[in-house]
């Protein structure tokens, strides 16, 4: 059975806790967790991730610079990128999307939303 | 002989009897080769006649054969229809089977999406023993899990006459003012420690005049503040079970959480000493 890995990048420990309640119902599934944009690059540094999940409103380095530095990023170019946003931010979605996300989801998120999106990229049945 | 003949004929018109006997012998022979040549047509008529009929069995038989057939295809028809008419409504069963299933785990994942939303919150309320931190986590359950966009904390003054806005986002500053118990919507709600949550209408759509949902604040059966949303986020157009389940967590333990960290801010963060605990009469 093929084990895949996850990367949460959130700044809110309330939504990291939810991301990661829900990303446990995924089989198979290893969740890593980071504070914000420049952990998550220092983790994406020292492994290997199957998927990331990013939140675009962060302190230090926010979701659009993560989603861009993982696309020049060789290592990680191709990795799939899903990323959470608010409703009203279609601007800051959009240039996600530019850059190079693959999917997004709107806050309040709902745990069959995000299982079902990650397992979409991750081509899980 | 030939003169013989001729002095016969020459001598009557009766021939000898040794010729007669000759004559009707040979007639007779030639009769009966006629005869035999009748027999003969007559004998290749009926052989011809047999081969006819014989095959003319053989064509029946042949068709006989081909309606053994035909018969036995139209039962296996039959018995095909039949099994595939079986197989159908297994697969009709199966089918309402499968999706009675796909129901009942979206139901259950629901449930514990529910749940786990449930759990995080009360996790993090309890989290911090610092009120900023309390107030900030408060925020980040309003704000993350129900989706408000514009709300408040209140706390009521020590009469009871008053609530005053303690945290709020999304809110005018000229409407951060305290609000009276008496005579007004949320004041009712605080009087009666029930939630006035409004169903009928989009939350999204919410004023500060009417505002979708009022959750008081309880310690211990007594209410000491409210919770406030005067309007939710765009895209939450109605509040779910979930939501009332968490405004119910909500009112339970986000006042409980926030006086036990001012009382630990107060006690300059001293856990208190064992002795605390020893008299408990438990």
């Amino acid at each position: 059975m093929a084990e895949y890995s996850c990367l949460i990048v959130e700044d809110s420990p309330m939504m990291r806790q939810l991301l990661v309640f829900a990303l446990a119902r995924v089989k198979n599934l290893r969740v890593t967790e980071a504070d914000d944009g420049v952990d998550g690059l220092r983790k994406l540094a020292s492994a290997r991730y199957d998927i990331i999940v990013t939140d675009i409103n962060m302190p230090i380095m926010d979701g659009l610079k993560l989603v861009k530095r993982v696309r020049s990023d060789p290592v990680h170019k191709d990795t799939p990128i899903v990323i959470i946003t608010t409703e009203g931010s279609q601007e800051d979605r959009q240039r996600a999307l530019q850059l190079g996300a693959n999917a997004y989801i709107t806050k309040p998120i709902q745990a069959p939303q995000v299982i079902a999106t990650v397992k979409e990229l991750l081509k899980i049945d | 002989m030939s003169h013989d003949r001729d002095d016969r004929g020459r001598q009557g018109s009766e021939p000898p009897p040794d010729l007669k006997k000759e004559r009707d012998q040979f007639l007779q022979t030639f009769a009966k080769g006629t005869k035999l040549e009748e027999f003969m047509q007559e004998h290749e008529q009926l052989q011809q006649r047999s081969r006819e009929l014989e095959n003319e069995n053989a064509r029946l038989r042949a068709t006989l054969e081909e309606n053994d057939a035909m018969r036995d295809l139209v039962h296996k028809i039959e018995k095909l229809e039949q099994e595939k008419r079986e197989l159908l409504s297994r697969f009709r069963e199966a089918e309402a089977l499968s999706t009675r299933f796909s129901a009942r785990f979206e139901q259950v994942e629901n449930e514990f999406s529910n749940l786990a939303n449930l759990f995080v919150a009360s996790n993090q309320i309890h989290s911090s023993l610092s009120p900023r931190g309390v107030t900030r986590r408060i925020k980040e359950v309003l704000a993350q899990l129900v989706g408000a966009e514009r709300y408040g904390v209140y706390l009521a003054n020590t009469e009871g006459t008053e609530l005053v806005p303690i945290a709020s986002e999304g809110v005018p500053a000229e409407k951060l003012v305290p609000m009276l118990t008496e005579g007004t919507r949320v004041g009712e709600a605080f009087r009666s420690g029930s939630a006035i949550v409004d169903e009928e209408c989009d939350p999204s759509q919410g004023t500060f005049e009417a505002p979708p949902a009022i959750v008081p604040l309880s310690i211990d059966d007594k209410v000491v503040g409210a919770i406030v949303i005067f309007a939710t986020l765009s895209q939450k157009k109605r509040f779910d079970t979930i939501d009332f389940e968490l405004f119910k967590l909500l009112g339970q333990h986000a006042a409980a959480a926030l006086v036990s960290a001012s009382l630990f801010a107060q006690a300059e963060r001293k856990l208190p000493g064992l002795e605390a605990f020893l008299d408990l009469s438990v």
